[in-house]
């Protein structure tokens, strides 16, 4: 039984998960990539002619086709502007994380969006980890007992490239790395990050980088749970794989120590000069994408929404805030009286 | 020869005494403890024998070896001290800093070794991942990370576990374990700046206890230590890794050993049992009591000092007021 078609088009592909959102895409049955822009013609032309998917000179023109959503991959400061130009004139749009790069951003999206009957998904692809969704089972199920802390990291090699301009991206690796974590954190415990503390550096592991590169995060969430995330981009070009996601989870019955992307077979190779890790975990974007088409088929809301990507957001702004003043920052000065 | 005298003769004891034992040129002369039949119990197992004053001991003997709670380790240093003995002395040095800096400056004026048995730093993962930064494999250390996680300890069963619940003798896990790691992280990174921690130490549960501590070093490094006496009994769970600017090292203690034991039984089922075994010479306490000989033998140089003893403590009561009072604390104006 064949579905209704689904057209989706992609307004800004400058984030690397353009390319894997589109492979996913392009294998799925029913779904038609109907086209693509991106404001560097030179990264247009290599992406679509990569991925063999029209291009369009303009971003109107990509709307004026129709399409039933589209997945917003630009830099984190043109979130708002592509997010704001899509709403109502397509029935849902997945962007990117972070949300935007500051929260007046976030909350003009989400209005704006509410408004024209556009409904707005953030892309927090890890809940779609199969180990992440074991923990999250079984802290549901209760197996800890009265959970204590957890331990997190959420470590990355350093992006380069506009993840670094500060314009651009909205910070270094305190924005990139602490949304994953804190967005899995708020969902398995339908909780909030009440206060942040944080040690925050630039050009630490990057000498002259100019960016933020390594990042501490203490906080306190409104169920009790005290934490930790380490956001740094600390794997070196030497290292066997990227960065990884890890959470511990320590209670009042154990503990529970998850490693979400390690599934990887060991690859010693003379060609690339060194030992690396290569995943064969199944493919995180792959139950993002499937998620997002079916919200698109359907008239349900979307599984993680415009509030969550803000919430995530507030959190990596509040630790920079912390870190300039040297004190725990307490969330509620971040988002007044915000209606979530 | 050296004559060594061991005081207190509790759990750690016995694992210094299996050093002293094998170790040649030392000869363990006797013990002192509160409780006198602890002492002899002691002298039974290793030879040598119970005294029965700290005095007693004092006099027959070279080196003392404090294995006692770390309240109790001023009184004992100043009295070695006094009589001009080498010293070496469990960790943490003592409870307060005022106390760690007592005993410090009276070993100094009497020019007396004082040598904490800080013992992380002779752990061969943990020596390795020092001599690699010092080698310049990573180029300058800019995040550290490590753990050092556990159930509530009950060494000598149910008196010890009292001893530990109770904060004002411990000084908690951030006390009691967090100076491991502490020392281990000024090891690498140098004297630090900053304290933050959040914990359970003062959330009510006597038998549990965890904390999370942030630290910013004078070099302008972060680090991040994990303490736990809140992990499931049979667990004990240690990691490091150390990233700088041209490179990282890690290491994990859930990494695969170098022998693994796989029996089956019907009534038991599968038993797993995993080793990594060091030659003997390089078990880390026998490594850091035949350092300390060769320190006072003037062989070697001290790679751990009194005053760095000193500045763990401070450290994790920086740890332990930063969780009392939710700030971060800076530790130039700490007195703790």
């Amino acid at each position: 039984m064949s579905e209704k078609t689904v057209c989706i088009g992609f307004l800004g592909v400058a984030h690397m998960h353009s390319v894997s959102y589109a492979a996913n895409l392009l294998r799925m049955a029913d779904v038609e990539i109907v086209g693509m822009w991106d404001r560097s013609p030179s990264l247009a032309v290599d992406w679509s002619q990569r991925l063999g998917i029209r291009r369009y000179e303009q971003a109107e023109q990509l709307l004026d086709a129709g399409p039933d959503a589209v997945v917003v991959c630009s830099e984190n400061a043109l979130h708002r502007p592509l997010v704001e130009l899509a709403a109502g004139r397509v029935g849902a749009i997945l962007c990117e994380k972070p949300i935007a790069v500051t929260l007046a951003d976030a909350q003009a999206m989400i209005e704006r969006c509410a408004a024209a009957n556009t409904r707005l998904q953030i892309a927090f692809p890890v809940r779609f980890a199969p180990a992440v969704v074991e923990l999250k089972r079984r802290l549901d199920a209760g197996e800890l007992g009265q959970v204590f802390a957890v331990n997190c990291t959420n470590h990355g090699s350093m992006p380069g490239g506009w993840f670094i301009d500060p314009e651009l991206a909205g910070g270094g690796a305190v924005i990139d790395h602490t949304v994953h974590v804190i967005d899995l954190l708020r969902w398995f415990w339908n909780a909030e990050v009440t206060e942040v503390y944080a040690e925050v550096s630039d050009s630490l592991l990057h000498p002259g980088l100019g960016i933020d590169d390594a990042g501490l995060l203490s906080f306190t969430l409104s169920n009790g749970v005290y934490g930790s995330l380490d956001t740094s981009w600390s794997r070196p070009p030497s290292y066997p794989i990227w960065g990884d996601v890890k959470i511990e989870v320590v209670g009042e019955r154990g503990a529970i120590y998850l490693d979400a992307l390690h599934q990887y077979v060991t690859v010693a190779s003379n060609e690339t000069g060194k030992t690396q890790w290569v995943s064969y975990g199944s493919d995180i974007d792959r139950g993002l994408m499937a998620d997002f088409v079916a919200m698109v088929r359907s008239e349900r809301a979307p599984s993680i929404t415009g509030a969550d990507g803000l919430a995530a957001l507030a959190v990596a702004l509040a630790a920079y805030e912390s870190a300039r003043r040297g004190e725990p920052v307490p969330l509620e000065n971040v988002i007044p009286s915000l209606n979530r | 020869m050296q004559k060594i005298g061991v005081i207190g003769t509790g759990s750690i004891a016995d694992v210094h005494l299996e050093g002293w034992r094998r170790m040649p040129g030392v000869e363990i002369v006797g013990y002192y403890d509160l409780l006198p039949e602890a002492a002899a119990r002691a002298a039974q197992r290793y030879g040598g024998r119970a005294f029965a004053s700290l005095e007693a001991l004092l006099a027959a003997v070279d080196v003392v070896d404090i294995c006692t709670p770390a309240s109790t380790h001023k009184e004992l240093v100043l009295a070695a001290a006094d009589a001009s003995k080498a010293i070496i002395c469990e960790k943490p040095l003592a409870r307060h800093s005022a106390d760690a800096r007592e005993m410090v400056e009276a070993c100094e004026r009497a020019g007396v070794m004082l040598f904490p048995a800080q013992v992380v730093r002779f752990f061969p993962m943990y020596r390795r991942v020092k001599e690699r930064i010092d080698a310049g494999a990573i180029g300058k250390p800019a995040v550290y990370r490590s753990a050092r996680c556990g159930a509530f300890p009950r060494p000598g069963g149910k008196f010890s576990a009292v001893h530990y619940a109770d904060f004002a003798q411990s000084g908690g896990v951030v006390l009691d374990v967090g100076v491991h790691d502490i020392d281990f992280a000024r090891w690498c990174c140098g004297d630090i700046e900053r304290v933050f921690a959040r914990g359970l130490t003062f959330a009510g549960r006597p038998y549990q206890d965890h904390a999370q501590i942030t630290l910013r070093f004078v070099t302008g490094a972060i680090g991040f230590i994990e303490v736990s006496w809140a992990h499931p009994r049979g667990v004990f769970r240690t990691r490091v890794e150390v990233a700088g600017d041209g490179g990282l090292i890690e290491w994990d203690s859930l990494d695969r050993p170098p022998l693994l034991v796989e029996l089956y039984d019907e009534e038991r089922g599968l038993q797993r049992i995993a080793s990594s075994p060091t030659a003997p010479e390089d078990e880390p306490y026998y490594a850091e009591l035949a350092h300390f000989i060769d320190v006072i033998e003037g062989r070697a140089q001290p790679i751990v000092t009194a005053r760095d003893g000193l500045e763990a403590v401070r450290a994790a009561l920086a740890a332990i007021e930063s969780m009392r009072s939710g700030w971060p604390v800076a530790l130039k104006e700490f007195g703790g």
